[in-house]
């Protein structure tokens, strides 16, 4: 596998666990009002 | 809730031009495309760092005063802290097993404190869910969380104490031991992930906020864990 896959596949891992995070906030403030 | 969306925006804008900075600045000699990894690294674990001290400050506070809204702030800052913590270990263990040729090494005190200062944090949320008084939880968690703080400066100067695969500070009072393009980078990157942390844990303050005045007092412990009265299962 090359340098820049796995370097962009980290990246990709790492912005998708704070956008899965956001997400999660939002549905859960969304359940809570109702 | 609002207010939190201008900052969620604010956030993902500094973000994209530290993504794009990181993309774009230089790479090391020597480490090739792992140089950029340093660009999530550093910044996930200096938010950490600021997560787990705003935790220890709103404990102490919530000590003292005994409302809410510390005991809200506190919690709210070790969720977000976990998981910057969490990315920098794994993007610190990518960058290990391509630079050093070894993800991990227990050996190393800088790896060996950060994982143990996750583990206290992950059990700092766990405190939290096993205990179904809101008082009580609130008096735990403030002296764990005002407590376990003082790993922070272990892990910062663990490189400095002990003998460690890491290498000591890079940017220093007297200079920075990399070009410019990598210096700017890594602090727009500093900035954005900055941005990020107050706008999840404001975000998460609101979710707290939400679910408490939803269920009338504060926000339930894990029903898994909370043991019921017997008067509530009657019907067995």
């Amino acid at each position: 596998m090359s340098d820049q896959v796995i370097v962009f596949g980290t990246f990709f891992i790492c912005y998708a666990a704070f956008v899965w995070y956001a997400a999660r906030l939002h549905l859960r403030y969304r359940r809570a009002k109702g | 809730m609002k207010r939190v969306r201008i900052l969620m925006a604010i956030a993902a804008a500094a973000m994209v031009a530290g993504l794009y900075l990181t993309l774009t600045s230089p790479t090391d000699r020597l480490q090739g495309e792992f140089t950029r990894i340093v660009n999530i690294h550093a910044p996930s674990m200096w938010v950490a760092f600021l997560a787990f001290g705003v935790t220890a400050l709103a404990s102490i506070l919530w000590l003292v005063r005994k409302t809410d809204r510390w005991d809200r702030i506190a919690e709210a800052s070790v969720e977000t802290g976990v998981l910057f913590t969490a990315t920098g270990l794994f993007t610190g263990m990518v960058w290990g097993q391509a630079v050093w040729g070894r993800a991990w090494d227990w050996a190393d005190p800088r790896m060996a404190s950060t994982a143990v200062m996750f583990f206290v944090y992950i059990g700092y949320l766990a405190l939290r869910r096993a205990t179904p008084d809101p008082v009580m939880r609130a008096r735990r968690s403030a002296i764990l969380g005002a407590i376990a703080v003082v790993q922070v400066p272990l892990v910062y100067f663990s490189v400095n104490l002990f003998r460690s695969l890491h290498q000591t500070q890079s940017i220093r009072p007297d200079g920075a031991t990399m070009p410019d393009e990598m210096v700017i980078a890594l602090l727009v990157n500093f900035l954005a992930f900055t941005l990020l942390y107050v706008a999840l844990t404001a975000g998460r303050v609101e979710v707290a906020k939400a679910e408490e005045s939803r269920s009338g007092e504060t926000v339930p412990a894990g029903d898994a864990v909370a043991t019921p009265l017997l008067s509530e299962v009657e019907d067995v």
